[in-house]
């Protein structure tokens, strides 16, 4: 069984339209269903990150991520498989997947 | 909706996201002011972002109407905060603190707060549209893009109508509401009773219309009128005749909203429609509304609509209908709202009850006015009745021009299949 992070890209455009009340809640059901199909691979839902922050780089602090990159990571969460295709399996289904503009990655983790 | 037992089990039910919109926006509004009705809707929506991120991980709360509340609340008071910073010209105001946990909101307070913001949205400088549509956004929780779809706008028009309806919602300085509404006597709001009615019977007819194929959305805009209206006639404001009237209305339209389509989306008329697909407690419903609305001598045209609706919803068969009954309350109905459209539909079911002829006798008795002669179902009714008295050219002439105008597809097959009954040859429009 091997462990991957999924790192969930989001797109930065100001102009991207809200998801209505109704969308959400639409897509409230779609992780439940993603959650409950899959619970005994997801092993950790892992959690959303703030847009901004700092970039310590060699002693000197910028402010990051810079606003004008076009995706960001805006989460993680972690699967545990045997194979990395049924990694991919999952992160098809996940609601991220449908999201215009955003991406998964899928990295196996070390296991260190 | 009880709001604390609304998610048992951890499941949402129906709509939760979109009438915690409206419950949300509705009782901060009160709360701060309609002035800051901009600022409370993006805090509303922002509660709303978190919910679902925070609840999809980990799962709803104890009280998911209550972790809503009080985060909607922060959201606006940290607004308000960073804008009395940043505004030097008034670097004093008054800023609460934040909440830590709210009480479950009480059902009759919700109801309350909601209905106050329909009669809000019903202000008598804004058109009708424009009282819609501001429905619409703060009560029933549509966004701009789901209200430009249902009432076949551009975005660009919604967000126009609703800038102007908020700007003219700010204008009431020291929020006169707040006293009005609790003096039973107010007039303004006695008088806003008609405009809401109109509202909501607005929302449920975008929803009925016969050019709406869309099942979800048609259910959608039905059941939300009827959910205001039920708001309406359980409060002291609304709780008048003509509000009941007007619930027994919608629940029998209601009940044959689903009727009223064949499986490929065609209209099919009164006659044609299956009874039994009739919904049995909309029906039920409505007849004991339309039984509460009898209080007195108060006759509205609520009453008489829904009076109209009754009949057919008790009749075993079309031609089992109390058509003479029918033609009475239209003449009742015109007798309080004169118009030729009330005689258009009292010729049809006079015809039913006496013959074509009769129906004839009465609309060529009619000066029609101009509008209503370019009206496709003013010459669809003559070219029907022609029909069945006999006269076959005649009515082949009338029902060829209601074909030219008929609005949709499903109505013009049903004038396409009554010219072939005439034996016409080419029952199409003629196009250039």
């Amino acid at each position: 069984m091997t462990k991957y992070m999924f790192l969930f890209w989001t797109p930065q455009h100001q102009d991207a339209p809200q998801p209505s009340p109704e969308e959400m809640q639409a897509m409230f059901a779609q992780w439940e269903a993603w959650k409950t199909k899959f619970k005994d691979q997801v092993i950790d839902m892992g959690d959303g990150l703030q847009p901004r922050g700092q970039i310590l780089k060699e002693g000197a602090v910028i402010d990051g991520p810079h606003p004008e990159t076009k995706e960001i990571v805006g989460g993680y969460s972690i699967v545990q498989t045997e194979t990395p295709q049924q990694a991919l399996a999952i992160a098809r289904e996940c609601p991220m997947a449908y999201v215009p503009g955003a991406a998964i990655e899928i990295r196996e983790m070390m296991g260190y | 909706m009880d709001h604390a037992r609304a998610n048992e089990a951890g499941v949402l039910v129906d709509h939760f996201f979109r009438h915690e919109y409206g419950r949300l926006t509705a009782s901060l509004a009160l709360r701060f002011g309609l002035a800051n009705l901009e600022l409370i809707e993006d805090a509303v929506q922002s509660a709303l972002a978190q919910a679902l991120a925070t609840w999809s991980r980990r799962g709803l709360p104890q009280n998911p109407a209550a972790w809503l509340t009080r985060v909607a609340y922060n959201a606006v008071i940290d607004q308000l905060r960073h804008r009395s910073v940043a505004d030097r010209l008034a670097p004093n105001v008054d800023v609460p603190p934040p909440m830590e946990a709210s009480p479950a909101p009480a059902q009759t307070e919700v109801a309350d707060d909601e209905l106050r913001m329909l009669f809000v949205c019903c202000h008598d400088a804004l058109s009708s549209q424009t009282q819609l549509v501001l429905a619409l956004k703060l009560l029933c929780g549509f966004s701009t893009r789901e209200i430009a779809a249902r009432l076949f706008l551009t975005d660009a028009n919604v967000q126009k109508l609703l800038s102007r309806g908020r700007k003219r919602l700010a204008e009431q300085c020291g929020d006169p509401y707040t006293s009005e509404w609790a003096d039973p006597d107010a007039e303004r709001m006695t008088a806003r009773l008609d405009a809401v009615q109109r509202v909501i019977y607005l929302l449920f007819n975008e929803g009925y219309s016969s050019q709406r194929v869309d099942e979800v959305i048609r259910h959608d805009l039905c059941d939300e009128a009827l959910r205001l209206c039920v708001l309406l006639v359980s409060h002291p404001r609304g709780n008048q005749p003509s509000s009941w009237a007007l619930l027994a209305l919608l629940h029998l339209h209601r009940a044959r909203l689903d009727a009223r389509l064949d499986a490929d989306g065609g209209l099919l008329m009164l006659e044609q429609q299956d009874r039994t697909r009739w919904d049995r407690a909309h029906i039920y419903e409505g007849m004991m509304c339309l039984h509460h609305s009898g209080q007195g001598d108060i006759f509205t045209r609520y009453h008489a609509e829904a009076a109209i609706l009754a009949e057919h919803c008790i009749a075993p068969s079309f031609a089992a209908t109390r058509w003479d009954r029918i033609v009475e309350l239209y003449e009742a109905l015109e007798r309080l709202h004169p118009s030729p459209i009330y005689t258009l539909n009292r010729a049809i079911a006079l015809a039913e009850w006496k013959g074509p002829q009769a129906g004839l006798d009465l609309l060529e008795a009619l000066t029609p006015p101009a509008w209503l002669v370019r009206y496709y179902l003013w010459d669809a009714t003559l070219g029907e009745l022609h029909r069945r008295v006999g006269n076959t050219a005649r009515a082949i002439r009338d029902l060829q021009r209601a074909l030219e105008r008929a609005p949709t597809h499903a109505e013009r097959k049903v004038l396409q299949d009554r010219l072939q009954r005439c034996g016409a040859r080419n029952p199409n429009p003629r196009r250039p």
